[in-house]
C-alpha cells in the first residue's frame, strides 16, 4: 500500500519572484536554503508523489464558483500566474492517486470538487519548483483549499480533510512514498492597509503549534484571531492544519523562519513527522 | 449595491487580457456587461480602491486591480492607508 513518508509546511511567496530585493541577502539565503534543504529531505526519504496543499488567491476561480476544496484527478498544469523564473508548464500528475482520494472522500463524507485538467497558481507552482521538480520523476497531486477568498473552508474542516486524505493514502494500492506540503506564509496581509506588517510573535505561535503537533491548539485559533494578528494572507495556515493531519500530527522541527517585511511575510518552514 | 459583481468585474480584469484591452479602450462598453449602478461603475474607472475594499471586495483584487494599470504600490499604499496618494 502507499505510504505517507513525510511532510512539511512551506511558504509561497511570489514577492520573492517580482521583488527580489525586499529581503537582505542573508534572508533570502536562509529562505533558498530552507526550500533545498527540504528538497534533500524529499529526496532521502524516496518519495515519488508529492500531495501539495495550496490555496486560489482569486486567480483560477472567480465569483461564478468558488469551491471549498479541490483535487487533481487527471493533468495538472501551472503556475498560470508565471514568475521570473518559473514558467506555466504541464506537471507530472498522479491522476490515479488524486482519483483514489477522491473516491475515498465521496464514500466517507468529503465532496471534493475535481480538477480533471486543473490548472494551479503559485501556491502549488512555487513548492513544486523548489522541492518536487529538483527530485526527477516525481509527481504531484495538487489539493486547493479556500483560504484567499470567502467564505473560507473552517480550520477544522481542512484538519478532517487532511486525516481523510491520510486515509486516503494508506488505502491506495501501489507502492507510493508520499509526502504533504502544506503551502502558505504565516503572517501577511495581502492588499490591505496593513500590507507590509509582519507579526513575529503570531508566526512563533503557529510554528510552535505544528511543531507540537498541537491539534488542540491549530483548532483554537478564530478566524478573528487570525485576520487580527497574522492578517487576510494567514488564512492560509489552513494548509498547514491539513498537512498536520495527513501526517497524524506527530510534531516536527522548525527548519528556519525570517520575518521579511520586504517581502511582505513571515516565512515560516518546518519538517512534520510522520506518525507510525 | 454589490460587492460580488464589483469582485467579478475585477477577477475578470485580472484574469484576461482581452478585457484589460477592452476596459481601457472603451470602459462604458465593457462596464456594462456587468450588474453595477452608476456609482459601483465609477468606483472601477477611477480605481477608487480604498471605496471598493470598503465595500467587502476582496483586497487581494484590489492591489492586482491598481498594479495592473501600472500604478504604484506606494501610491496604492498611501490611498488604503486613507493617506493623500
Amino acid at each position: 500500500m502507499a505510504e505517507i513518508v513525510g511532510g512539511f509546511v512551506v511558504p509561497h511567496n511570489p514577492v520573492m519572484y517580482f521583488n527580489p530585493k525586499g529581503a537582505s541577502q542573508e534572508q533570502s539565503d536562509t529562505v533558498y536554503g530552507a526550500y533545498a534543504k527540504m528538497a534533500d529531505r524529499i529526496k532521502e526519504l524516496k518519495a515519488d508523489t508529492a500531495i501539495i496543499i495550496g490555496c486560489d488567491h482569486y486567480i483560477l476561480f472567480g465569483t461564478e464558483c468558488l469551491p471549498r476544496y479541490v483535487i487533481s484527478t487527471g493533468e495538472i498544469e501551472g503556475p498560470v500566474d508565471q514568475l521570473p523564473g518559473i514558467k506555466r508548464a504541464p506537471i507530472a500528475s498522479n491522476a490515479a492517486l488524486g482519483e483514489h482520494i477522491a473516491q475515498h472522500g465521496f464514500a466517507t463524507g468529503f465532496d471534493w470538487t475535481v480538477g480533471r485538467a486543473l490548472h494551479v497558481d503559485h501556491s502549488v507552482g512555487i513548492p513544486h519548483h523548489l522541492m518536487v521538480k529538483p527530485n526527477g520523476g516525481m509527481t504531484t497531486v495538487a489539493v486547493m483549499l479556500a483560504c484567499g477568498v470567502d467564505p473560507y473552508l473552517p480550520i477544522r474542516r481542512a484538519w478532517d480533510l487532511g486525516e481523510n486524505i491520510a486515509e486516503a493514502v494508506a488505502g491506495f494500492p501501489g507502492s507510493d512514498r508520499v509526502v504533504v506540503i502544506g503551502s502558505g506564509g504565516i503572517s501577511h496581509h495581502v492588499g490591505d492597509e496593513r500590507m507590509g506588517e509582519v507579526n513575529p510573535d503570531f508566526d512563533r505561535k503557529i510554528l510552535d503549534i505544528v511543531i507540537q503537533g498541537d491539534k488542540a491548539g491549530m483548532l483554537a485559533l478564530t478566524d478573528e484571531e487570525i485576520l487580527r494578528d497574522g492578517g487576510n494572507g494567514a488564512m492560509e495556515i489552513r494548509t498547514y492544519a491539513c498537512a498536520m493531519a495527513a501526517t497524524r500530527a506527530a510534531g516536527g522541527t522548525v527548519v528556519a523562519y525570517e520575518p521579511i517585511p520586504g517581502w511582505v511575510t513571515g516565512m515560516g518552514f518546518a519538517e512534520l513527522k510522520v506518525a507510525a | 449595491m454589490s460587492r460580488n459583481s464589483l469582485e467579478k468585474v475585477l477577477y475578470d480584469l485580472s484574469t484576461s487580457g482581452a478585457n484589460k484591452k477592452l476596459f481601457a479602450s472603451d470602459p462604458d462598453k465593457f462596464l456594462g456587461r456587468y450588474q453595477l449602478d452608476d456609482q459601483e461603475k465609477d468606483l472601477v474607472l477611477n480605481y477608487r480602491v480604498r471605496e471598493l475594499a470598503d465595500r467587502g471586495v476582496n483586497t487581494m483584487l484590489t492591489w492586482g486591480f491598481w498594479l495592473q494599470a501600472g500604478k504604484s504600490n506606494s501610491d496604492y499604499m498611501k490611498i488604503m492607508k486613507r493617506e493623500e496618494a
